[in-house]
């Protein structure tokens, strides 16, 4: 598939503010740790404008943004329309919470919602991918648990990086026990990329030339797709990159996303700086951004052996 | 999804089909004259062309020399009983029509996602690079229900256009249709039986190489 810019920003963005969101709910949930004023001025803020600008690059994605509205409709079969009601429900959560923030406490209720609606978003999300059964490297829950893992490690990363911002008070209630349980996130999260990765290897394409075309005989192979300069089935559907250029990729992708953060988190836990961490999270993002345009790159789809042939 | 009651679709003939894109043309001129808006070319004249087309022929070839055989394959949307690409459309843009079957794009409900073209494991669908909606074979419903073209005009254009008559169009759901007794007795196939989707379009295989087979057999 053709790596699609929009959705790459908007998957990575909204995956970091709902990795964010998730273990302010969680540490909320646990215990009303986190300070009103922290959430007001910086968790909150920083959270809504992940998701604004996630849902502005959603919008690069349509032919006609001007009818987004539509996409509303058929919640009852589309994971798709699901997804862009979550969007919406989630962003409308944290601005409650913000008023429940500013004005006193926030219930209890109010951050298991939180936690709700960024699970149900990643279902949504994910499930986009994962239910096109054709598309035999997404069609598998490793899609499902690949974005909640790196949303979870680059949000929790991005969560310290604000609590050290903010400073002492907040920094008291989470800081070594944050570090550990990123640097886990991280590590699992890589795990399951290079087995990913490995799944992918080991695929056997359930569809040929022989149940494409039903041609019998052996030795089957196209002469013309039918077309001579292109067409949306050459362009949508292939990442025109050389294998060097992909295997170039997935090396910036193990040290960006994974080992490069793992290595400063694992800094930061003897000596926590906001330098440290910004730069983990930076490095983690551009990762993030070359993991999802792998996401795409490395999906095959089955219409791509009616267009093997230029002539 | 219910079976609908009345299937219309195509039943192409690789036998008979040479090659010529004459579907292909006249799908394209029929098909961009319409209310619905232009297939649009963009750089026609240039050194690569890219257009909206909802129906292409393509050839391949099988065997070992000196058994080989040349099979041009005409392909557009399949009509499929279970098309994968509805249920995925997040506007409803995309429908099946209970009365007839054919599968269609509302231009003016989609938003241009593409979503529906990933979901079609035949590559059935194009995004027009102008208009920015999905499009798709038709089976040309402005002709088939056409109140002002004569009877014998009522049937997609491919199927008046094509030379060889390799292309037959039917309901596929009547059994005593040309189309349904095409695929019961010349053995008619769908593409990617494994995906389930149950393409209402059917292709009848070459016979040609098993007549060879026996002639050299013969002797």
């Amino acid at each position: 598939m053709r790596p699609q810019f929009s959705i790459i920003f908007f998957t990575t963005l909204v995956g970091m503010a709902q990795g964010l969101l998730f273990f302010v709910a969680l540490s909320n949930l646990y215990s009303q740790a986190t300070p009103n004023a922290f959430l007001t001025n910086l968790v909150l803020p920083v959270a809504f404008i992940l998701l604004c600008l996630s849902l502005l690059a959603s919008f690069f994605h349509l032919g006609h943004p001007e009818r987004a509205w539509r996409a509303a409709a058929m919640w009852r079969t589309s994971w798709l329309s699901r997804e862009v009601i979550a969007l919406p429900a989630l962003m409308a959560v944290t601005v409650l919470i913000y008023f429940y923030a500013h004005i006193g406490e926030v219930p209890q209720w109010l951050w298991l919602a939180l936690l709700f609606t960024t699970v149900v978003l990643w279902i949504c999300t994910a499930k986009i991918y994962q239910c096109i059964r054709f598309i035999q490297e997404w069609s598998h829950p490793s899609t499902l648990t690949n974005f909640i893992l790196l949303g979870l490690g680059s949000g929790l990363v991005l969560l310290e990086l604000l609590i050290i911002l903010w400073g002492d008070a907040a920094a008291k209630f989470i800081d070594t026990p944050l570090s550990i349980v990123s640097l886990l996130l991280l590590f699992l999260a890589f795990n399951l990329k290079l087995w990913i990765w490995r799944r992918n290897r080991g695929l056997k394409p359930k569809s040929n030339l022989s149940t494409a075309t039903g041609i019998k005989g052996s030795n089957i192979r196209q002469t013309s797709m039918g077309l001579m300069g292109g067409s949306f089935n050459t362009r949508e559907f292939f990442h025109h990159q050389t294998d060097r250029m992909i295997a170039n990729m997935r090396k910036i992708i193990m040290l960006c996303a994974y080992v490069i953060p793992m290595i400063l988190m694992a800094y930061a836990l003897t000596s926590p700086s906001a330098m440290i961490i910004a730069l983990a999270l930076i490095i983690n993002y551009l990762g993030l951004l070359a993991e999802r345009w792998m996401f795409f790159a490395e999906a095959n789809h089955p219409q791509n052996l009616y267009y093997q042939r230029v002539s | 999804m219910s079976k609908t009651n009345k299937q219309l679709a195509l039943v192409i003939d690789l036998n008979v089909c040479v090659g010529c894109h004459a579907c292909v043309t006249s799908c394209k001129e029929w098909n961009t004259s319409g209310s619905a808006g232009p297939l649009t070319d963009l750089n026609a004249y240039g050194a690569s062309p890219s257009g909206t087309f909802f129906n292409r022929v393509q050839t391949f070839e099988a065997g070992t020399f000196p058994n080989t055989q040349t099979v041009h394959f005409p392909k557009s949307c399949l009509h499929c009983e279970e098309p994968p690409c509805v249920p995925v459309c997040p506007t409803g843009a995309s429908y099946k029509r209970k009365e007839d079957g054919i599968v269609l794009v509302d231009y003016d409900k989609c938003i241009g996602c593409s979503y529906c073209s990933w979901a079609c494991p035949y590559g059935a669908r194009e995004l027009d690079q102008e208009r920015q909606v999905m499009t798709k074979c038709t089976l040309c419903v402005d002709r088939i229900y056409s109140e002002t073209l004569p009877e014998s005009e009522k049937k997609p254009a491919c199927v008046l256009a094509c030379p060889t008559s390799a292309r037959i169009f039917g309901d596929v759901h009547d059994p005593e249709s040309a189309a349904s007794k095409a695929i019961e007795e010349r053995k008619g196939y769908a593409l990617m039986p494994e995906w389930e989707t149950q393409p209402a379009n059917h292709y009848l295989p070459r016979s040609i190489m098993e007549t060879i087979d026996a002639a050299r057999n013969d002797k």
